[in-house]
């Protein structure tokens, strides 16, 4: 699903800054990857050239077998909007817009009718048990709510691939264990998911635990989260 | 693209956006209304003046007698010099004069029914109804015929007619008998009154009043000339006449007395130079003002697609395409400009329109006879439409940079913007 070759990013500012060195990684389809690193170590970069958020200077990246690189505004905008679902720290919902308008908001951009995609987010919203919640604002809501919305809002194109940044980054514990335990379902409906955590509590509920330091991969480590005990905190 | 999806989420926005739509359309509104306001109040000032001026004949001039400042060929200084008929047979014969009307002012009381009042009387020439621009209520002024038979007829004006008549529950003087210093002359007309003074005007045939009082000498001429259309002309013919008059009269052309020529032309194209210097402050002021609406309504136009920088980076994320941002922000801010560009422009011309109305219904109310200083206050829909639409354009254009710059940048950094 995901391929990088000899990935590189340089920051240029009055200092220099190479943030990824050089990044070689294969994720397979309904893989569930999380990164792990220390603030600084190129994560977040890596998630978002991943999201074709940001751009790269050199190498490859090959998302579901396209190549992306040097692509125009409008192809990047059609590739995030048909195969990317993005899952935020800091939520970004647009906060004028209703919960159900905001998971509305990428079929918008598809093209699909109010009536329709109005239809299609209520029933992700019913899914993840927001459906009284559909006609709140985000400042409504509270944190947990706020991104089982943000879900799905990323779900509701039926996306290739999740890539999340810190999902549980701004979430308490108990919290934070409801959205790992809804994205560990997702995954499990076959959608490929990349995670980006500095904690490790996160990374052992996933499969594979790629480690980032310095702006190149430490290490890759298979973990099996089955074996993980879901009564003792993640944190 | 502009389907009826796309409005609603337009419409959505601005609804849920209250505070900023109104806030952006208030400064639009605002720079509106306060451009016609300035712009009517201007015009209004000009018509009004004008109005003072436009009805009267412009090339008309009136001679004045006075007395002499300086000694001249053995008469001694401060000698009066009264104008005669002579003084008319020099004008008649001025190929720049066309008419000459000789003013004989004579004081007198007006007695009516029960009622008198001081009024000021002048004999005059048909020509002078022109000249002074003096305007017809009822009836008529002097004609030829009245100065061939020497008539006793009078013209009175507004507020002798309004003051004498009031006892006597008519309106009208018209066709009555008046006593003026114990003579009885029929009224032929009522005219516009004047806002000077306590005494009645009224006016007489010339040749009436000549016979009447022998009246030889008098110390007003007034006349209308042809061909003299610019300020040199005018001054060239004022010293001609002055070297005429002042041969017939023996007193010094130099004299900056003996007579004095008074040239309506060349008043009002002194009035009227102000007025262009007025006009002309009117339009800077009136460009500053829109200028610093312009300065408003871009600041809030870019502060605003600033502050949306966030939400452009999500909807980026989320797959909007630069096109599809762009138009919703610029089709955003140009239904903002006009709805309140249009609520402006309509509240200030309602404004202006009241005050011309209530305006002219106090110039009916006091029969005319004040001087008006402000007439007519609108503004040419042209230039407020034109300005409106300079209003919205810059505001859409002030919104249009900021706006293809978050929609340029890389959609991590619009998000991560602060």
């Amino acid at each position: 699903m995901i391929k990088l070759n000899n990935i590189n990013k340089t920051y240029f500012g009055a200092q220099p800054l190479h943030v990824l060195k050089g990044i070689n990684l294969d994720v397979a389809e309904g893989e569930l990857v999380s990164i792990m690193g220390a603030s600084g170590s190129g994560k977040s970069t890596l998630l978002n050239i991943l999201g074709i958020l940001d751009n790269y200077d050199d190498g490859d990246y090959y998302l579901a077998g396209k190549l992306v690189k040097n692509l125009s505004e409008n192809q990047a905008a059609e590739y995030r909007n048909k195969l990317i679902g993005f899952i935020f720290q800091s939520f970004n919902l647009i906060p004028f817009k209703t919960a159900l308008e905001n998971v509305a908001l990428p079929l918008f951009y598809q093209g699909v009718n109010r009536k329709k995609r109005n239809m299609m987010a209520m029933e992700y919203l019913e899914r993840f048990g927001l459906k009284d919640w559909a006609e709140h604002y985000p400042n409504e809501l509270s944190g947990g709510q706020k991104q089982r919305v943000s879900i799905a809002r990323a779900l509701v194109t039926s996306p290739k691939i999740i890539l999340a940044d810190e999902p549980t980054g701004a979430l308490d514990s108990k919290t934070s264990a409801e959205v790992m335990q809804i994205l560990r379902e997702v995954n499990a409906t076959g959608i490929t998911m990349v995670i980006v955590t500095h904690e490790r509590g996160i990374a052992n509920l996933t499969r594979k635990i790629v480690h980032l330091k310095d702006g190149v991969i430490e290490s890759i480590e298979e973990n099996d989260p089955d074996k993980m005990d879901f009564t003792k905190e993640i944190k | 693209m502009f389907n009826k999806d796309f409005w609603s989420e337009i419409f959505m926005a601005l609804r849920r956006n209250k505070l900023r739509t109104i806030l952006t359309g208030f400064a639009i509104s605002w720079g509106i209304f306060m451009l016609i306001i300035l712009l009517s109040a201007g015009n209004g000032l000009k018509n009004g003046v004008t109005s003072n001026f436009a009805d009267r004949i412009q090339n008309t001039y009136t001679i004045w007698s006075s007395s002499t400042e300086l000694p001249y060929k053995g008469h001694g200084a401060n000698r009066f010099i009264m104008l005669n008929n002579k003084d008319i047979q020099l004008l008649e014969s001025l190929y720049q004069v066309e008419e000459v009307s000789p003013v004989l002012s004579q004081g007198g009381t007006l007695i009516f029914g029960e009622k008198s009042k001081m009024v000021s009387m002048e004999g005059v020439k048909p020509i002078y109804k022109n000249i002074e621009g003096i305007k017809m209520l009822e009836g008529r002024f002097v004609n030829e015929n009245d100065m061939k038979n020497k008539m006793k007829v009078v013209v009175v004006d507004k507020n002798t007619n309004d003051e004498l008549m009031r006892i006597n529950g008519e309106t009208t003087m018209l066709g009555k008998t008046v006593y003026i210093n114990g003579l009885s002359f029929t009224v032929v007309g009522v005219c516009k009154g004047f806002p000077w003074g306590d005494r009645g005007q009224c006016y007489v045939p010339y040749s009436t009043l000549m016979a009447i009082y022998n009246v030889k000498e008098y110390y007003q001429l007034a006349f209308t000339t042809k061909g003299l259309d610019t300020k040199e002309e005018n001054e060239a013919f004022q010293k001609e006449l002055k070297k005429r008059l002042a041969a017939v009269h023996e007193f010094s052309p130099e004299d900056k007395r003996g007579v004095w020529i008074d040239s309506q032309m060349v008043n009002s194209l002194e009035t009227m130079k102000i007025f262009n210097t007025i006009n002309i402050f009117i339009w800077v002021i009136g460009i500053a003002m829109l200028i610093s609406g312009v300065v408003g309504v871009s600041n809030i136009m870019r502060i605003t697609v600033k502050e949306r920088t966030n939400e452009i980076g999500i909807r980026k994320a989320l797959g909007a395409k630069p096109r599809s941002i762009l138009l919703s922000i610029v089709m955003e801010s140009l239904v903002i400009t006009t709805i309140f560009g249009y609520i402006g422009m309509f509240l200030g011309m309602g404004v202006m329109e009241i005050v011309n109305m209530v305006m002219s219904a106090g110039e009916v109310a006091t029969g005319g006879g004040e001087m008006s200083v402000f007439v007519n206050p609108t503004v040419d829909i042209k230039i407020v439409v034109l300005a409106t639409l300079v209003l919205i354009i810059s505001g859409v254009a002030a919104g249009f940079a900021p706006a293809w710059n978050s929609v340029k940048v890389k959609p991590i950094e619009a998000m991560n913007y602060r």
